[in-house]
């Protein structure tokens, strides 16, 4: 798809109470920039989060889902991170065998001392999204 | 191992199961049975909790019909009851199809199943036909398929297309597994004894005292049961459909819910009053995206519940059967649970042993899911 060049995408965060979130409140009490396409949702541990509300937020219209937690071995209840990662695994594989775009998900490791690594994510993720353009599924009213 | 029970004096394959059933219960080896037995006045099978032995008559395990996964019986039989008097614990042993053993398995890891007083008994399964396909087969073609030397013979055009893509049709992991595959293999020269695979020490316990007496494994059987499962394999293909399009007749009656035997929650997170929408949030919706289908969320539904169930899906069919818009969901969910499946190297009721892949991990795997940063292109 040609690139949009007033396309702003939006794309839903599902980030870990004790890194990724922490990490983007350090970005923001940092005052470090990065693009305001984000919509950040709190959960407790990535490995808390359910993909039901990942599809939800993509067959909504979301364009892209970042999916945030604590590096591997940090996690503050031990092994929910390694948990995510196989529930995000299923997920893509999942949305590959139903025809639908799994890139858009996005799982990523950011501790809460990493705001510019936090930053530099958002700033990546809009700019691959903004690649792969509009979500199809905005125009779906059948879903 | 490979074992024969001799002695069984019986007419037709049903009969010898019959039979060995019933010393099961002559001996007390368990207290009751269950069974498929035929409805008296129809062909229809349905399982049955069987104790007299006498009643055992008419038992046909290997009826071409499934009109439900029998896994949902199990739960019934073994649930524990909070604050009831527990009583003697009483042995059952139950007569599966190996996608209902695998089941089983799956809700024994999902502690849905309380296994300590079950034996499974599973046999070589041929497939089966849906239940409305049945119903309308004339009468020589309602009998078991493959039977009758058969086996070796290609799978029906209108069998259960979960069937006719089942490569796991022989019951590797129940206790023990009635193998008649490859033809006369099934039984002695005279037709009395039964062949029965031990897979447990279980199933060593199941046939003590029927003086089951070990033999070598018959080629035939080894050669029709790869012969079946490459027809089989080469039927599956990996190209994806068009979900959506797929979907687009379903009416929302979730009965793919309701007799999934993995799918076991009490309360069903997409109940579609649960989903806590309001007037006001459906309105606004529709103005985000132009148009709005109503009632929503139907393929929510249906991505969810592959979320949630497609690790331990054991691809029985009984969703397809019992969808009312007949939606391939055997297919779909034969490629789903597939794949989903070989990310963890895992096969949905293989082992007892195995974690259940989103209840376990390891550290070192999967990292193609994380998206590392690249760099900046």
């Amino acid at each position: 798809m040609a690139e949009d060049e007033t396309f702003e995408p939006k794309i839903i965060a599902f980030l870990c109470n004790w890194c990724t979130y922490a990490g983007a409140d350090l970005a923001g009490t940092s005052r470090l920039q990065y693009p305001t396409n984000i919509r950040i949702i709190r959960i407790m541990c990535s490995g808390s989060l359910d993909p039901t509300y990942v599809v939800k937020a993509l067959l909504e219209g979301a364009d892209g889902v970042l999916i945030g937690g604590c590096h591997p071995g940090d996690c503050h209840y031990l092994s929910g991170n390694f948990k995510a990662r196989r529930r995000v695994a299923v997920l893509k594989s999942v949305l590959k065998d139903a025809g639908l775009d799994a890139e858009r998900v996005w799982l990523r490791w950011i501790s809460a001392s990493e705001g510019g690594y936090f930053a530099e994510t958002v700033r990546e993720m809009v700019e691959h999204i903004r690649k792969l353009g509009p979500n199809p599924l905005q125009l779906e009213w059948a879903v | 191992m490979m074992m024969k029970i001799p002695n069984l004096d019986a007419g037709d394959y049903h009969d010898l199961v019959r039979r060995f059933l019933a010393r099961l219960l002559d001996k007390k080896t368990v207290y009751a049975v269950l069974v498929a037995k035929r409805y008296p006045k129809g062909r229809n099978a349905a399982p049955v909790l069987v104790r007299d032995p006498e009643m055992l008559e008419g038992c046909a395990p290997l009826a071409p019909v499934q009109g439900f996964n029998a896994a949902h019986a199990i739960v019934e039989l073994t649930r524990e009851q909070p604050g009831m008097p527990r009583g003697e614990p009483r042995r059952i042993a139950a007569v599966l199809r190996p996608c209902e053993v695998r089941a089983v398995i799956e809700l024994i890891k999902l502690k849905q199943v309380q296994p300590d007083n079950l034996f499974l008994i599973g046999f070589d399964c041929p497939g089966v036909f849906n239940l409305k396909t049945y119903r309308e087969l004339p009468d020589s073609r309602a009998e078991p398929l493959g039977l009758a030397g058969a086996s070796a013979d290609g799978d029906p055009e209108d069998l259960r297309e979960a069937c006719r893509l089942c490569t796991h049709f022989t019951a590797d992991s129940a206790d023990v597994n009635l193998a008649w595959m490859g033809s006369d293999a099934a039984t002695s020269e005279d037709g009395s004894a039964l062949l029965v695979e031990v897979c447990s020490d279980r199933g060593s316990e199941l046939l003590k005292g029927l003086d089951a007496e070990d033999v070598e494994t018959p080629p035939e059987r080894d050669a029709a049961v790869s012969k079946k499962r490459e027809e089989r394999e080469q039927r599956f293909s990996e190209d994806a459909e068009d979900l959506l399009t797929l979907l687009e007749p379903c009416v929302r009656c979730y009965n793919c819910r309701e007799v999934c035997p993995i799918c076991y929650c009490k309360e069903c997170l997409l109940k579609p009053e649960k989903m806590g929408y309001t007037p006001e949030r459906h309105l606004n919706r529709a103005a985000k995206k132009g148009q709005l289908k109503m009632p929503l969320d139907t393929v929510l539904y249906h991505l969810t519940k592959m979320n949630h169930m497609a690790t331990s899906c054991v691809a029985c069919g009984v969703c397809e059967q019992a969808c009312p818009m007949e939606i391939p969901l055997g297919r779909i969910y034969n490629r789903v649970g597939r794949h989903a499946q070989a990310l963890f190297d895992y096969v949905a009721g293989r082992s007892r042993e195995e974690g259940l892949p989103v209840t376990t991990f390891r550290e070192d795997e999967l990292a193609d899911v994380e998206n590392v940063k690249k760099e900046m292109s």
